[in-house]
């Protein structure tokens, strides 16, 4: 600020040192007046609707010498809001003007002397410093001198002033203020005129103040009607603007007899008076003055519709509405949808219902101050910054102090992070790493562009697969119903492009299908694919088309904005987040960058465990290794969890249904926290936490070397470090992080483990076995299999004679233990089992029961 | 109080200003009590406190418009559609030194200038719609009451005059109606931009059924009224709320009219406003007390809801009704039952997204033949038996063209009605059979995603145009098709086996009265479960599970839903091994069939 103006110091230096003393004097100033009695008579309530204080303000004569003293000024004052004064005000102004400091004029109605207010407007602007400017700034121009001072230099015409400074050096001021905005503005009005004019005694614009920022702000619906002719601030959504209108402010006539022109007449009280007769002594015509449009003067008025934002309303009710009126430089400030902060005077007037009768009266907000809601967008390549997608209702609303604070309380809690997960889908029991899991996948992690233009997605891919009745889809469904930018699809059928779907009908049953192939999602969305098994179920005969068309399917759903990219990416959605199509001769790279959860069935009807994750759901490894985390979802028949299902459908029918829910953040405020934390948290590693991946992800390559084993199994893959970072950036926000911790490295290798484990685990080994995502089938299995099945056919040929006496399988492992030698790691029972069935499969012999013959 | 003084029927203005007269000598300051009630509610609650005085109001529709004067009391019984906020007013002047109260008008008694002192309170403003697919007989006949209105008022000899004029009045008003009917709506329509949508909409359900769903209030007899309410709070009434109001009728159509006021720079401010304002030509109603509407209150003239109360009576009813519906099933007693449990549900209680109580049926094996006969018999004898009922021919033109939706027209600042902008309880019949394999457009697609959300999690989303808000939405929802409906899955889905067509039957007025009772009363139980028996429920539940794996929790959710209503059709309060044990084997029944 000082660099803006470096000559204050000269012009304003005499005042500035008496600053700290006079501001309490500000306060002294107003307390007396109280006892002294009052002069002037003020209606403060204008009835006409034409000329708001603003304009009106605007409405001191140009003729007023730019040097105006402060009593000149005063004297103008009955100009400005009071056009509807009852008694016109100016008939006992008579001996003011001289009488300035003695006697003291009153706000009407109350006991604010204009003059205390005035002193203390002006103590405010000269004298007015931000707390964070040191002491040694003392004898720099305080804040709105130095605005003041712009505003001359660049020939604007106002000042924004920040009513919490107000209120930080004069409360008084600030209550009063509010209270009276009109009376307090217009005095604030002229109080800047008198030092803009004692700076520079040119300057010929009007300056006025424009305040913003008050301490509370009012919800649309609590308006009433004691609030009128208050200052209010509130926050709100255009839906409507008028076009600008020219509001007459000075009017010039001529006369038609003698061509004389009047002065420039000055709208009061929303009325021109038209002159009965030529003003020119000479002429003196009757009814001859006609008005001349091109020489009077007149401004923008614009007339807005502000509805309340969605969070306001309360349940079964419709938005409110209210009217804004614009002037001059707020026109056309905002436009439909904008989301705006407006600070102004409420007003009311009188609408004519019939005609005599005026008892209905429609309200504005005469407007002082527009503040666009921030809409920080940056860059668009960064798929974080946007992220408001996770709002249910509304993607922009500005989390206001409160709710801030809330979340801030939230975050510091040490349980947040169960508190979030017992929040997800409350209704489904259980799955509590597969919540945890969703719940990374929705705060995300961060997105990457390197300059050489690898970029690396912050975004977490989650397949769940599992028995069918496993509330697979509830979670999806929940999910989506998180992430608005999202897209719930069912894999099934997917054919038309674009915003349709088509009807199908089976031609045996009449059932009907909603092929509701590619919907659009817009960028940055969760995009929840159920029955993800089932996409292009046609083209399943060519593993590689399936491939192909599979994620070409993905990314028509996904895809969403064109981007004009030359370089033609392979269709890797998932990783590299976008998509070549070729279609028509045309290829397009679209922008996926987007979230995927799916789920899928296993293509039997229950999952196999014998079997791995791709020969249970059939779906290419490729495409399966861009997943960050599978959770296999395995229904088993445990009867404690059916009971526990089913003692909360009684309950969630015959008891108080919200008693089921214990302690857990309801779906909006998760809803928020979440898009707070992915729109404001943008977690970096810190070197502990890196070390701790370093060494996690070391060990974890090292499992795979298990002792003597011939092939080293994969346990872990790079992939599987960008997966790590991803979910531990995610674990980092959820507590409103910037850092990540060593914990939260921690706690996402345990989420990958978990996830593998029950996906990718090498149920012979027990460990962690990449090879079975890629492949599908562990390396070691593969070989344990073969050993275990050719020792098991040995020892039948050796012991058993065809159609001979039965052998228990004990007995057979036993058998195997003793023969030993190739078979290096232990066997189990379970393998034991596996191997005869492979064999019974074979037709080599027959199991009954927990006995085996051979045939 | 009370006493001669005043007439609260015809004069309900004099009793409000005799209030509040009374109440200024006992201490009431305008000044500061910012409109609140002095009295008046107490007053006009306590004279009407039972039915038979509330009667004597008479009901503000098409047909009686014609005849109410204005300033009397009348009542007005309909959906609230929209809301238009609030509203300030002069609602107290000194005239003189005396306060004077302009509460429930519209314009004050004393047009004067305007004096010194004035107070501004505020009013809330309800845009009302008669209840969307309403049945005939859910409306009263307000003949009588009309000649014994006449009578009334033509007892005050000095009046004769008055009603003259508003004989002419009601000519005026005669052929103000035709655009009364449409006016708001016309208006809406063609701000909306793709009118096409409501409009193409007319010609293409001639082929429909004749009951095919109509925007609400498009109907020829609709007559939507602004209610003006005073003294409430806000949470007491909602959207979509079927409300009775009882107030003073403002109707002048001169109202409004005269709309150029002086001083050339207010126009387009007013014309802002009144765009916002329904035209002049909606009566307004200043509600003095309202309540909301059960069943039960259109079922006038009896008194049979007491008359329910022994266990005996509902198994009757009951009985007679199952006949009738399986009659009308062509003897599907399975489908009959299920029918029956689906009439009875009704959305109880909601845990997020899950609505508790809903209990939508799809009957399947229905083509275009059998809808003739089974569909149009159904529909029309439910109509007959629920209040509220609505059908929607899903076809691809239908989707692709229907609004379903609600949408806000900022343009008019309205809330545009959608077919599914409905009031809680409205029964709602798809048919699917008449689907052809076709594409949908994307307002197909949406138009799609708004019955299926509505039809699994009782919602409907109203389009804000820059955002979107779901309102609860308490549908019945039946669905007729070919084969299982994936577009609309329902909770319960029945393949339809008729044995045989019956004729038509014909029923006495009182057997449909005491049916539609009896619905109504049944739907109205609350219902419990005892200790034991949440026991036994809970085996029989993780026995099921434990036999058949795909059940989800839906199914189960489901299975307890069917109790409940089976319970509560046997006018029950509690459910009962029996009941449960009848639930159990209809479930197998219906497995059985759609094996």
């Amino acid at each position: 600020m000082a660099s803006d103006s470096p000559p204050a110091n000269t012009n304003d230096g005499p005042s500035s040192p008496g600053e700290n003393a006079s501001s309490p004097i500000g306060n002294t100033y107003s307390s007396p007046s109280s006892l002294r009695s009052r002069r002037r008579a003020r209606s403060s309530t204008p009835s006409q609707f034409a000329t708001p204080p603003p304009p009106s303000r605007l409405g001191v004569p140009n003729s007023t010498p730019p040097t105006s003293r402060p009593s000149a000024a005063r004297s103008n004052r009955p100009a400005t809001p009071s056009h509807t004064d009852e008694p016109p005000p100016s008939s006992d102004d008579g001996g003011e003007d001289g009488a300035d400091d003695a006697t003291p004029t009153f706000v009407w109605g109350t006991n604010i002397s204009v003059q205390d207010v005035k002193s203390a407007i002006e103590m405010f602007v000269k004298h007015f410093r931000e707390a964070k400017e040191s002491s040694d700034d003392l004898f720099r121009e305080g804040k709105y001198m130095a605005s003041i001072r712009k505003v001359i230099e660049i020939e604007g015409e106002w000042i924004d002033v920040d009513a919490y400074d107000v209120f930080d050096y004069d409360p008084d001021l600030y209550n009063k203020m509010v209270r009276y905005p009109l009376e307090v503005l217009a005095i604030f009005d002229i109080v800047l005129m008198d030092i803009v004019s004692s700076i520079d005694r040119l300057f010929e614009k009007h300056v006025q103040v424009r305040i913003f920022n008050l301490r509370s702000s009012t919800s649309m619906r609590n308006l009433n009607p004691s609030d009128i002719e208050k200052m209010i601030s509130l926050k709100g959504m255009i839906i409507r603007s008028s076009s600008i209108i020219p509001e007459i402010r000075e009017a010039v006539f001529r006369c038609l007899v003698c061509g004389y022109f009047s002065d420039p007449i000055i709208v009061d009280r929303g009325k021109i008076s038209e002159p009965p007769t030529c003003l020119k002594q000479e002429c003196l015509a009757k009814n001859s003055m006609t008005l001349v449009h091109n020489r009077c003067r007149f401004a923008d008025k614009q007339i807005v519709r502000l509805q309340e934002t969605p969070d306001e309303i309360p349940e079964g009710g419709t938005p409110h509405t209210v009217s804004l009126l614009l002037h001059d430089k707020l026109v056309d400030n905002g436009k439909p949808g904008d989301r705006i902060e407006v600070t102004g005077i409420y007003r009311a007037m009188t609408v004519r219902v019939g005609p005599a009768h005026r008892t209905v009266k429609s309200t504005y907000i005469d407007c002082l101050h527009i503040k666009k809601a921030s809409k920080t967008r940056m860059a668009a390549e960064d798929p974080m910054d946007v992220d408001n997608s996770l709002r249910r209702v509304d993607e922009d609303v500005e989390l206001d102090e409160e709710k801030l604070k809330k979340f801030e309380e939230l975050s510091k809690q040490p349980d947040i992070y169960e508190k979030l997960a017992r929040s997800l889908a409350p209704n489904i029991w259980e799955l509590d790493d597969v919540k945890k899991g969703l719940l990374c996948q929705l705060f995300g992690g961060n997105a990457l562009n390197l300059a050489s233009g690898a970029n690396f997605r912050g975004d977490i891919n989650i397949l769940l697969v599992g028995d069918p009745g496993t509330s697979k889809s509830q979670l999806l469904q929940y999910i989506h119903k998180l992430s608005p930018r999202g897209i719930y699809t069912s894999g099934r059928g997917s054919s038309a492009v674009g915003l349709t779907a088509y009807v199908a009908k089976d031609p045996e049953t009449g059932e009907t299908v909603l092929e509701s192939g590619a919907l659009v999602l817009s960028d940055r969305g969760i995009c929840c694919i159920d029955e993800f098994d089932k996409m292009s179920d046609s083209a399943r005969s060519m593993l590689h088309e399936v491939c192909y068309s599979l994620l070409l399917s993905i990314a028509q759903i996904i895809a969403c904005s064109f981007q004009a990219d030359e370089h033609c990416c392979s269709a890797q959605v998932m990783e590299q987040q976008t998509v070549s199509i070729a279609k028509a001769g045309i290829i397009a790279s679209l922008n996926a960058r987007t979230s995927v959860l799916a789920c899928a069935n296993p293509s039997g009807s229950r999952y196999n465990p014998r079997l791995s994750v791709i020969e249970n759901i059939h779906l290419p490894p490729t495409l399966l290794s861009r997943f960050d985390l599978i959770y296999l979802i395995l229904d088993k028949p445990d009867e404690q969890t059916d009971r526990r299902l089913a003692k909360h459908i009684v309950a969630l029918h015959f008891e108080n249904a919200e008693s089921a829910q214990e302690e857990a953040l309801d779906i909006t405020t998760l809803t928020s926290y979440v898009s707070y934390a992915r729109k404001n948290i943008h977690p970096k590693l810190s070197d502990e936490a890196a070390e701790e991946l370093t060494r996690g992800y070391v060990e974890l390559r090292k499992a795979g070397k298990f002792a003597g084993s011939s092939k080293k199994v994969i346990t872990a893959t790079p992939r599987q470090i960008e997966s790590l970072i991803r979910l531990s950036e995610a674990l980092a926000r959820m507590r409103f992080s910037e850092w990540v911790e060593k914990h939260d490295v921690e706690e996402a290798f345990r989420l990958l483990r978990v996830a593998m484990q029950q996906s990718a685990t090498d149920h012979a080994t027990g460990t962690i076995d990449m090879d079975l995502i890629n492949t599908g089938v562990s390396a070691s299995e593969r070989m344990r299999r073969d050993i275990l099945v050719s020792s098991i056919r040995d020892i039948t040929l050796e012991k058993m004679q065809i159609g001979g006496s039965a052998m228990r399988l004990s007995e057979l492992l036993e058998e195997l233990k003793k023969h030993g030698g190739n078979i290096n790691t232990e066997i189990h029972l379970h393998d034991v089992r596996k191997a005869v069935g492979t064999l019974a499969s074979e037709g080599f012999l027959v199991t009954e029961g927990d006995r085996i013959k051979r045939i | 109080m009370g006493g001669p003084a005043y007439d609260c029927l015809t004069n309900p203005l004099g009793a409000v200003r005799f209030s509040f007269g009374n109440a200024l000598s006992s201490g009431y300051d305008p000044a500061s009590s910012h409109g609140k009630d002095w009295g008046v509610v107490d007053l006009f609650r306590h004279y009407f406190s039972d039915e038979s005085a509330i009667s004597q109001v008479p009901i503000l529709d098409s047909s009686s418009i014609k005849w109410v004067q204005p300033n009397t009391l009348v009542r007005f019984r309909g959906m609230i559609q929209d809301m238009l906020g609030n509203e300030f007013y002069a609602g107290a002047y000194k005239d003189g030194s005396t306060w004077r109260t302009n509460k429930y008008s519209d314009v004050s008694q004393f047009p004067d200038g305007p004096s010194s002192e004035t107070q501004v309170w505020e009013r809330r403003l309800l845009y009302c719609v008669p209840v969307p697919g309403r049945n005939q007989w859910t409306e009263c006949s307000s003949i009588e009451l009309k000649n014994r209105f006449l009578d009334l008022t033509g007892q005050n000899r000095e009046k004769r005059a008055r009603v003259d004029e508003e004989m002419t009045d009601s000519m005026d008003s005669n052929t103000l109606e035709a655009g009364l009917n449409g006016s708001p709506f016309k208006k809406m329509k063609a701000g909306e931009g793709t009118s096409s949508a409501s409009e193409s909409q007319v010609p293409r359900t001639d082929n429909a059924p004749q009951s095919s769903a109509l925007p609400p209030a498009t109907s020829t007899d609709s007559l939507p009224c602004l209610v003006k309410i005073y003294d409430s709070p806000e949470s007491d009434l909602k959207l979509n709320d079927v409300v009775e109001f009882l107030g003073v009728l403002t109707f002048d159509p001169n109202t409004m009219m005269d709309m150029d006021s002086p001083g050339d720079n207010t126009d387009d401010f007013s014309e802002a406003e009144s765009v916002q304002r329904p035209s002049g030509k909606v009566p307004r109603l200043h509600c003095l007390i309202h309540r909301k509407l059960e069943t039960q209150h259109f079922l006038h003239g009896s008194s049979l809801s007491t008359e329910l109360k022994s266990p005996q009576m509902f198994k009757e009813i009951r009985e007679s009704l199952m006949k009738h519906l399986t009659g009308l099933l062509g003897n599907d007693h399975i489908a009959a039952e299920l029918l029956l449990l689906h009439l009875l549900s009704k959305v109880h209680g909601r845990v997020d997204n899950v609505a508790v109580g809903k209990l939508s049926l799809n009957l399947t094996h229905l083509n275009k033949e059998s809808m003739s006969i089974f569909g149009t018999q159904l529909r029309d004898a439910l109509k007959s038996l629920l209040p509220f009922t609505q059908s929607i021919p899903l076809t691809i033109e239908y989707l692709n063209t229907a609004s379903l939706g609600p949408k806000k027209d900022y343009g008019t600042n309205r809330l545009v009605p959608g077919v599914l902008q409905i009031a809680d309880g409205t029964h709602l019949i798809l048919d699917e059979t008449e689907l052809q394999p076709g594409t949908l457009n994307s307002v197909g697609v949406e138009n799609a995603n708004l019955l299926k959300n509505l039809l699994e999690c009782q919602k409907v989303e109203y389009d804000f145009q820059y955002y979107k808000m779901e309102m609860a939405t308490d549908a019945q929802m039946l669905i007729f098709s070919e084969g299982k409906s994936n577009i609309m899955p329902a909770d319960m889905v029945l393949p339809f086996q008729p044995s045989q067509v019956n004729p038509l039957q014909v029923i006495a007025p009182e057997t449909a009265q005491a049916w539609r009772c009896y619905l109504a009363t049944c739907k109205s139980l609350s219902h419990s479960i005892g200790q034991e028996l949440q026991q036994v429920l809970e085996n029989d539940l993780v026995a099921a599970r434990q036999t058949d794996r795909s059940l989800g929790s839906q199914d189960l959710s489901r299975l307890l839903t069917m109790a409940r209503m089976m319970s509560v059709s046997y006018g029950e309060t509690t459910l009962s091994l029996e009941h449960w044990q009848m639930v159990l084997e209809l479930e197998r029944l219906r497995k059985e069939r759609l094996k």
